[in-house]
């Protein structure tokens, strides 16, 4: 039985229907791993003997007729900068090797509490730090539908292994773009909820103010049942916001299509755009047009702004937050320094890899005494100013649709040596984070290369609700979503 | 050449919460086994976040609003940025452009010290150098990593090493009687930092010697001495020098006790760069009108305001207020003794015996003052039997000693142990008959010389086995005696 191909409660309606065990799950998709990573090497660790353990415990439970979890018998696969107890997390750096954590990250935990089964943790760019995965301590993963290409990053790893069904869901972050990124490079559904929403404790932090914890899926429904799940308070993330969390999952076709106003704001589809993308993402939105919704052009003039505002705030608060890499209470380290400071010039020389340096670098810089007025505190207002655009922008509409990058899956290498326009990758995607409203990702076809193009619609604060009732019922009208990679 | 010390105060103060600053360990430190007071957050493990303690913010803006601050409603905590092995984080969270209070002042001395702020931030682990086996090793605890620290930070208002000192013990004082903190110096829960340079007049013209920050002072006296010291060192390296102070060139000097003397740490102390941004993993803090008012109602007397009441309604002399006050616990088991609305009388008893007998049983006793073992009744029982005479001074001080140990009424034990004087007049009478009698030499002596009586008196007192009131017994002697 081809398990990668049901649904969440599809999985969970099985187990209880005594169709099949969790333990046949489990060795069904381990068997896929085992097949389809070697080539695409999504995978860090793959936790084969924890997910049997959680398997067979599970199977227990249904024997006895005890309750289970809502995510009862799905298979997880979480971005490997989420800390899980006992489990080797690495942040895809090599400061982190052999790194085994003592606790685990919040939304991992609530998930697991839920009978999710953790299959294995997935390869990202170094602490987050990228757009394709490249910059990752172990290895770069491809792109399943073109194994020459990169996957899109920083949360390349948990899209392949979603794009090729060797999980059910998968855990990623989004700071610049992560996740929607990703989504749209290897054609799966990817949400960033609204900063605050899901919790960042046990999450090794990027930048603290922008990092989003998400979902990546094969459809709404999933991503729906596991966000409603993850999101609200945490008393360990000052931070994650006590506002009620709606049943997602429930209210899929709550929002009407007729008379809604989606927002096509024009600077997303303007300058270094390929064709394709531009045209693929147009024709999404007509897609609603024809279900009744209204496309108004709207600009958010501000949007070029993104990107220096972005790699101004998040390499400072990053040269803050690797400040505690410094092999002193776990990770890495040399064994021959002859005092504390070659100690840590060497631990963090030998052990970091260079993205991780060179945002060090610009943040520190950036945070200079007689720089800081100039970069941060500028950068700082630019961001209220950005946030407020997109408030304001969103009064008059309600959603705006736009690409999630302005190219499809670009060749593994073609950038790694221009950090300037792998930066630039990240157009699209960083006033989101600026502002910190959330986005969702979808499929809506793929290039003439048979190369994916996403798009992404973006709401309000809070409005997960709204996103992903859109994003479902796109996915009833059109099928971009069912669309897999030939392996 | 006229010289004027200008001296500021950097003093940082452990508050003694249950739990640390940023997350749910115990706050104790002080002889706990290393390393088990800790959790992912204070080790600054990854993915670790900080969740602020309340009660620590609140007492911080309590302390400040005791030095006369005003609270910012809006604060929000800072990153400062250094490597440090027990700096677990490689960044101390504290305040640095919004402090919870600024502008308050101390008076000392009828002078006024400005308190530029009071800000909340954490401690850092302990580092301890040893040597094993011939190899100096480096061990760190963490139990102190993030224990709350408020830094309460001076104006360059103070003039001499005394004005320091006194400075610090009325701050010490202050922060007793809000509770919040032992402030012990020696043990480390006060440490202060002074910056110190001199103003020099000379020729007419003024002369400012470059600041020097003395860390590593260890005791009220240290700082005392630390800061004469610099007086003088600066003095003369001003007239060999005539250095002026600059942006550049503040230094940092450590105190070597043993030495009695300052010794170079740091040079340039401007060029290090902290990088302090807005911590981002905490939003940022407010405080209503409502909940400032609430912190500030639940400030108890402090000394200054207890100092002119004990004058005023109990009438109480200057030395007697100071030294009831010096100690938090000690001036609260005073007012308990004398329960509400007592006589001056009765005030001035208890104040004598807290200052005596009390004082010196704790002094040689070395225990704490248990404030609950102090009973109202006792006093006024003790203090009635005292006024009617039937116990002396002198057995008094020695009841409420016993009294306190015991728990049970010092009149009763004066009674147990025959402590209660006879004021009968009869029964004295007997009494100094028989020692007139037994005594011709000293009735003759007295004749002589009225001042002598004092002998017979020791002989009444004696024979009465102690009972007798002295007073009575010194009346009835002259009358017997005659002229």
């Amino acid at each position: 039985m081809d398990f990668s191909t049901l649904t969440i409660n599809q999985i969970r309606q099985g187990l209880l229907d005594k169709k099949f065990t969790s333990v046949e799950i489990v060795n069904f998709f381990l068997d896929r791993i085992k097949k389809i990573d070697p080539q695409i090497k999504a995978f860090i660790t793959i936790t084969d003997e924890f997910a049997l353990n959680q398997a067979n415990i599970l199977d227990e439970k249904i024997k006895k007729g005890e309750s289970i979890g809502k995510l009862a018998g799905s298979i997880m696969a979480v971005k490997d900068i989420y800390l899980t107890k006992d489990i080797q997390t690495t942040s895809s750096s090599q400061v982190l090797n052999g790194y085994i954590p003592q606790y685990s990250s919040t939304v991992y935990q609530r998930l697991i509490d839920e009978d999710a089964i953790l299959i294995g943790k997935t390869n990202t760019d170094v602490f987050a730090f990228g757009a394709s995965t490249e910059s990752s301590g172990y290895f770069t993963t491809k792109n399943p539908w073109n194994l020459e290409m990169v996957p899109g990053g920083s949360s390349g790893g948990s899209a392949a292994a979603v794009a090729t069904n060797l999980c059910h869901f998968a855990l990623g972050t989004d700071t610049g773009g992560s996740i929607r990124q990703p989504s749209s490079l290897c054609s799966v559904s990817g949400l960033k909820p609204t900063y605050g929403r899901n919790s960042r404790y046990g999450i090794t932090a990027m930048a603290s103010s922008f990092d989003c914890p998400g979902v990546f899926g094969n459809n709404i429904e999933d991503i729906a049942l596991v966000t409603e799940i993850t999101a609200g308070k945490d008393i360990h993330d000052t931070t994650s916001v006590d506002n009620k969390v709606p049943s997602y999952s429930q209210n899929l076709n709550k929002v009407n299509l007729k008379g809604l106003k989606i927002g096509l704001p024009k600077e997303y589809f303007t300058g270094a755009i390929d064709p394709e993308v531009k045209e693929k993402v147009l024709a999404a939105a007509k897609e609603f047009e024809k279900q009744g919704a209204t496309l108004v052009d709207i600009s958010l003039p501000n949007t070029d702004l993104g990107i220096a505002v972005y790699y101004i705030l998040i390499p400072s608060e990053i040269s803050a937050n690797m400040a505690r890499y410094d092999g002193i209470r776990f990770g890495q380290a040399v064994t021959d320094a002859t005092d504390i400071i070659s100690y840590y010039m060497q631990t963090r020389g030998k052990f970091m890899e260079p993205e991780v340096k060179r945002r060090i670098l610009i943040g520190t810089y950036a945070l200079s005494s007689g720089y800081y007025d100039a970069y941060y505190t500028k950068a700082a207002k630019v961001r209220t100013i950005i946030k407020k655009e997109f408030t304001d922008a969103l009064k008059n509409i309600d959603v705006i649709l736009a690409p999630c990058s302005p190219t499809p899956a670009w060749k593994i290498g073609e950038k790694v040596n221009d950090p300037l326009k792998m930066y630039l990758a990240d157009v699209y995607t960083v006033c989101i984070n600026v502002a910190g409203v959330p986005g969702l990702a979808l499929p809506c076809g793929l290039n003439s290369q048979n190369l994916p193009i996403g798009f992404q619609l973006i709401g309000n604060f809070f409005e997960e609700e709204k996103l992903l009732s859109l994003g479902h019922q796109f996915q009833q009208f059109t099928d971009f979503h069912t669309k897999k990679p030939q392996l | 050449m006229k010289i004027t010390p200008i001296i500021g105060l950097e003093v940082h103060v452990e508050l003694k919460t249950k739990t640390k600053m940023f997350c749910n360990c115990s706050a104790t430190h002080f002889h706990i086994d290393p390393n088990t007071h800790t959790c992912p957050v204070c080790l600054g493990l990854p993915g670790a976040l900080p969740v602020p303690n309340k009660t620590a913010c609140e007492w911080c803006i309590k302390l400040g609003l005791a030095l006369g601050c005003s609270a910012n409603l809006i604060s929000f905590f800072e990153r400062k940025n250094y490597f440090y092995p027990d700096l677990a984080k490689g960044y101390q969270l504290t305040q640095l452009e919004k402090p919870f209070v600024i502008n308050g002042k101390i008076n000392i001395d009828g002078h006024d010290i400005r308190i530029n702020r009071a800000h909340m931030e954490e401690d850092t682990g302990k580092s301890v150098h040893i040597t094993e086996n011939g190899q100096d090793l480096t061990l760190i605890d963490f139990n102190r990593c993030g224990v709350p620290l408020v830094e309460i930070v001076s104006e360059p208002d103070i003039i001499s090493p005394e004005m320091a000192r006194n400075y610090l013990l009325k701050l010490q004082q202050i922060i007793r009687y809000l509770g919040i903190s032992d402030a012990d110096i020696e043990k480390g829960s006060m440490r202060c930092e002074p910056t110190i340079n001199l103003k020099i007049e000379k020729d007419g013209k003024d002369f400012y010697t470059p600041l020097v920050e003395v860390k590593n002072v260890a005791s009220l006296t240290g700082v005392q001495n630390a800061i004469q010291f610099e007086i003088n060192r600066q003095t003369q390296e001003f007239e060999k020098t005539g250095e002026e102070k600059s942006k550049t060139n503040k230094t940092t000097r450590g105190w070597d006790a043993d030495k009695n003397q300052t010794f170079l740490q740091r040079e340039k102390e401007g060029s290090s760069d902290y990088r302090y941004f807005p911590e981002p993993d905490i939003p940022h803090i407010e405080f209503s009108d409502a909940e400032i008012a609430k912190i500030k109602s639940e400030i108890p007397e402090l000394p200054d305001q207890k100092f002119v009441r004990y004058q005023k309604d109990l009438g109480l002399n200057d030395y007697d207020v100071t030294q009831l006050l010096a100690d938090v616990n000690f001036s609260a088991a005073f007012e308990k003794s004398i329960g509400q609305n007592p006589t001056a009388a009765f005030a001035k008893f208890n104040a004598n015996l807290f200052l005596g007998a009390i004082k010196t049983y704790f002094n040689e006793s070395k225990d704490d003052l248990d404030i609950n073992r102090i009973n109202f009744d006792y006093f006024k029982n003790l203090f009635d039997a005292v006024s009617k005479s039937e116990i002396s001074a002198t057995a008094a001080k020695y009841l409420i000693v016993e009294s306190y140990q015991s728990q049970i009424d010092p009149v009763y034990i004066a009674k147990n142990e025959g402590l209660i004087q006879v004021s009968d007049t009869s029964a004295i009478e007997n009494f100094a008959k028989q020692v007139i009698e037994s005594n011709p030499k000293a009735v003759e002596d007295y004749k002589k010389n009225p001042a002598s009586i004092g002998f017979l008196i020791g002989q009444l007192m004696k024979a009465s086995g102690g009972s007798a009131n002295p007073s009575l017994a010194k009346e009835i002697l002259e009358r017997l005696l005659g002229p």
